[in-house]
């Protein structure tokens, strides 16, 4: 354990140092990501000039579940963001190799081996929004739902991450699994905005088959109204094991089907 | 002609194959559109019951589901990934090699997207498109389409593509100054997708910022064929849309022709 934060943090190190040399390249994707977010606000405060409020969420209520869905999300995009690679290039290239010749656990490597400061984008937009939302959303604020707000982050970002593990992995039995990737990943969509909206077949998949949901809405509507924690919260830590869990095996049995590339 | 013909056929079947090769990215990239429209849709939805009324600013619900799918087909048929190929080929090196053949670099470019797009015209838009009108046949009980309306929105939509293209050549030219291409698509697409009307109908928009955005290249890009196909506009405004699309089509040509004299000057190969 204490090797593997060692070898992390050089590994970050190293990253740093590269966005340091190419800093308008940083500053490119950071920028990127937090204007891509304020025209994801714009929309919302575009809707909310003309009605009172969206199925039964005031404008501030809507951009707390908002800022809030963006943490896990940008969380798992700075530090996971090498999987996508794994199922778009590494794999298909034969560069995998690279990884299982390291005396370290190959999943761990490739994780570790990307920081991705982009991220920093929907980090900001998403603490930001919280802020601002903060004063009139009517939050429920006890020390219990403040210490679950700090817990819950690490288990959504985990349902993240093992979802794309999943999917990233598949490229080891077809080579190139980036769409894979891209269509499940895409349903994050779903997360934003509140499961009420959508008709029962879209939210029970949103809830229990790609458990977008409980990145963002759930958890966010227990500390707008203070109910059903036991779902609301308790259910991102067990949905977060059960899929890290299944990705994990997944991956495992995706590195004994591994086969080098050709050339 | 014959020569021109002889010299870009190359490129344009390369175009084809490549996207043939890589047709499982592109059906991620199309479902994930579709993932996008239906979360738009269910939105739609819940404004609509919340403000109460039939229409919402000059929509109807079924207005605003064609608008959100015709986007989308709008979006896929004037797609350009110039800017991450000319990116990539300046970053590896390879645009060397495009230099030195005794062609025109951006009608190679535009050759092998035309293959990729003829493809996404057949197998995604026409399907498409026949969908809507089956939906909007079911809802009306008669056919909603003016074959004019269709006629005209072709026009645009290759008009919209031509702005497209060029408009993704100047972001690829980006890639001279900058490396993180990424960064630059993801701003490209959500400048595009707000300043253009496909996110958000520009009609919702604020009377000032409506009118200026009706007056850039971005409408061009998606909103003025989207309208045309829809009816909102009569003979005389289409003509005038048409219009503004096309003097946008020369400006954007020729910037794009300014921006790659200043680039190429600058070009500086790491490696390769």
């Amino acid at each position: 354990m204490r090797r593997a934060f060692k070898i992390y943090r050089i590994l970050v190190a190293q990253n740093l140092k590269r966005i340091m040399e190419y800093k308008a390249d940083f500053l490119t994707g950071a920028v990127s990501f937090l204007i891509d977010q304020a025209i994801g606000i714009a929309f919302i405060f575009i809707i909310f000039s003309q009605i009172p409020h969206l199925a039964g969420f005031t404008f501030e209520q809507i951009v707390f579940i908002y800022g809030f869905s963006q943490i896990p999300k940008g969380l798992d995009h700075l530090l996971a963001d090498n999987l996508w690679s794994v199922g778009y290039f590494i794999v298909r290239k034969g560069d995998f190799d690279k990884y299982l010749t390291r005396p370290i656990n190959p999943l761990f490597h490739v994780i570790a081996e990307t920081f991705q400061i982009d991220a920093v984008g929907e980090l900001v937009v998403g603490i930001g929004l919280m802020i601002y939302a903060a004063p009139n959303a009517g939050l429920y604020i006890t020390p219990v739902s403040v210490l679950l707000f700090i817990l819950v982050i690490p288990f959504a970002t985990l349902i993240y991450t093992s979802i794309k593990i999943a999917t990233a992995a598949f490229a080891f039995w077809i080579k190139s699994s980036g769409f894979i990737i891209q269509m499940v990943y895409g349903m994050n969509e779903f997360a934003k905005y509140p499961t009420t909206i959508y008709s029962t077949v879209i939210k029970t998949f949103v809830t229990y088959i790609i458990p977008f949901a409980f990145t963002g809405f759930y958890p966010a509507l227990y500390f707008l109204t203070g109910e059903n924690p036991l779902f609301h919260i308790g259910g991102v830590v067990l949905i977060s094991v059960i899929f890290l869990t299944i990705s994990l095996w997944i991956w495992k049995k995706g590195l004994s089907a591994y086969e080098s590339a050709g050339s | 002609m014959n020569k021109i013909r002889r010299q870009y056929l190359p490129f344009m079947r390369a175009g084809v194959q490549t996207m043939i090769t890589y047709r499982m990215n592109f059906l991620g990239f199309v479902v994930g559109g579709l993932i996008y429209c239906f979360v738009m849709y269910y939105l739609w939805k819940a404004v609509f019951l919340s403000s109460g009324g039939e229409t919402f600013m000059g929509f109807s619900m079924t207005d605003m589901v064609v608008f959100l799918f015709l986007s989308n087909v709008t979006g896929e048929l004037t797609f350009s990934s110039v800017s991450n190929d000319i990116g990539e080929e300046i970053k590896d090196g390879s645009i060397a090699m495009r230099l030195i053949k005794p062609v025109n670099t951006d009608l190679s470019y535009l050759a092998a997207e035309l293959g990729g797009a003829f493809l996404r015209l057949v197998i995604l838009a026409l399907p498409m498109m026949v969908g809507l009108e089956i939906y909007r046949y079911c809802v009306f009980g008669t056919v909603i389409l003016n074959p004019l309306h269709l006629l005209f929105y072709l026009l645009s939509v290759i008009l919209a593509y031509l702005i497209s293209f060029r408009v993704n050549l100047c972001f690829g030219f980006v890639a001279f100054y900058v490396k993180n291409l990424w960064g630059i698509g993801i701003l490209k697409n959500s400048i595009i997708n707000f300043l253009s009307g496909s996110l958000i109908p520009l009609a919702f928009m604020p009377g000032w910022l409506r009118t200026t955005l009706e007056y850039m290249p971005f409408a061009s890009m998606s909103y003025t064929p989207v309208m045309i196909y829809m009816g909102k506009y009569d003979m005389n405004e289409i003509l005038f849309r048409l219009a503004i699309q096309a003097v946008w089509a020369v400006l954007i040509y020729g910037l794009s022709k300014l921006i790659w004299v200043g680039a190429v000057k600058k070009l500086c190969v790491q490696g390769g």
